[in-house]
């Protein structure tokens, strides 16, 4: 039987065209932490169900967890580590750290890629907006005020008002 | 330990079934939201999967001439959620859809995943019974539709035949009315403990599914006919009765039979209450 360990595979990744080796039923997940090292998004359940892993796809967050590697070649990956420049993201990770909405950090990655696409789609969110948009990112730290309250305070930031 | 020798990619339905009647242990994925996590977790271990996101035939939502809307079987949660043609009756439709999981697991999986799943806790089962709609199958011989009561089966089974995929969700034209789904969990995006969903037209003619409370969507023509019009106190409470003695619910971590025996009929009240 042909081994298929380590089928060669290219990735569009933060804007640049990647080249890797994965197995057919490696996720996105896998390749992005153990092959590139890749470590902001996180596993936690490896179930879809706590939010870490929440990378985006095709300009959507989605679950690095249950993506699989080969199944994601056409499209258009972004992780944390490629959106240093992006100005949704700075002014969200500014918020977090300001407003100490992080404790052990572990889900930080997986919030900040959720709560970019709420700002991105809502510039005022009201508490409950954030509270939806970041239902399936557990945090076991924080008991989740600082979170809401930062997302909501990066959103203000980012429309200009002090 | 089994491995997965193949994933392949074909851009038509027609190609996707011809890989399928290839190989009998090849299975098809969807939005992955539940196939790669039961992967991830070795309850299943597939040889080969054929992945149905490339095929533009399965995707989107669009009104067919005589009013039908036509939701492909690779349509995603989120796309449901937001279609504003789903409205009327056809709401408990969207609003179902709204419901399942979190946002950005409804960014992946879709309806076609969802109804060949058939787990008695998911959102969508009850609304397409609520909806009357029907689950279009295709096969290389093929295409045929069932109502969705006739689709779910039992516990995790459907009418699919092998070789068979569901290829569309199809709802009969909205009707001027309201389309409710009600839903009880533990916390947001839980599977449902009991979930209620109900079309009430214009002319009072009434539909109610319920989910949780048996293998498949729990409904009854005469609690329907019971419901519809403008049912007296006692009517209802003949309504509720009847539903309550067909449930067939099971004990789990989310909730005794006894419980939801319990809860199911406020349930049904309260949404009756927002449908009038």
């Amino acid at each position: 039987m042909k081994s298929t360990d380590s089928l060669s595979l290219t990735l569009n990744l933060n804007n640049a065209t990647v080249q890797t080796q994965a197995a057919f039923a490696d996720t996105l997940l896998t390749v992005l932490r153990d092959r590139l090292q890749l470590t902001a998004a996180k596993r936690g359940c490896n179930q879809g169900v706590c939010g870490a892993c929440t990378i985006s796809i095709d300009g959507k967050p989605m679950r690095a967890c249950l993506s699989l590697a080969h199944n994601c070649v056409d499209a258009s990956l972004h992780t944390l580590e490629g959106l240093e420049t992006d100005q949704t993201l700075r002014a969200l990770q500014s918020a977090f750290e300001q407003g100490g909405a992080l404790q052990c950090g572990f889900c930080t990655p997986g919030m900040l890629m959720a709560a970019r696409a709420l700002v991105q789609s809502n510039a005022s969110p009201t508490v409950e907006q954030v509270q939806q948009a970041l239902s399936g990112n557990l945090c076991r730290c924080t008991g989740y005020r600082k979170i809401i309250d930062a997302v909501r305070s990066a959103a203000q930031s980012l429309r200009g008002e002090p | 330990m089994a491995e997965l020798q193949g994933l392949y990619r074909p851009t038509t339905l027609r190609a996707a079934l011809e890989l399928l009647a290839q190989d009998a242990e090849a299975r098809p994925l969807a939005g992955g939201a539940t196939l790669v996590a039961m992967m991830n977790a070795r309850v299943l271990e597939p040889r080969a999967l054929v992945s149905l996101g490339s095929i533009a035939e399965l995707r989107g939502i669009r009104t067919l001439e005589e009013g039908t809307v036509r939701i492909g079987a690779f349509t995603r949660h989120s796309e449901t959620a937001a279609d504003p043609g789903l409205s009327n009756t056809l709401a408990v439709v969207r609003e179902a859809a709204g419901q399942i999981a979190n946002a950005t697991v409804r960014n992946m999986g879709t309806i076609g995943g969802s109804v060949a799943f058939a787990d008695p806790g998911l959102d969508y089962p009850p609304a397409l019974v609520a909806a009357n709609a029907r689950i279009e199958m295709t096969s290389l011989t093929g295409v045929r539709s069932l109502s969705a009561s006739e689709f779910f089966v039992d516990w995790y089974t459907t009418a699919l035949l092998p070789g068979e995929l569901v290829s569309a969700v199809l709802l009969p034209a909205a009707v001027e009315g309201v389309g409710r789904y009600h839903k009880l969990a533990r916390v947001a995006g839980d599977y449902a403990i009991v979930s209620v969903a109900i079309t009430r037209s214009s002319t009072g003619a009434v539909r109610v599914a319920v989910g949780g409370c048996g293998p498949t969507p729990l409904s009854d023509e005469g609690v329907n006919t019971l419901l519809s019009g403008a049912p007296s106190t006692q009517t209802i409470d003949a309504a509720c009765a009847r539903l309550v003695e067909l449930a067939d619910p099971v004990d789990d971590v989310r909730g005794s039979a006894a419980y939801r025996r319990q809860v199911m009929p406020r349930m049904l009240r309260s949404a009756l209450g927002e449908s009038t």
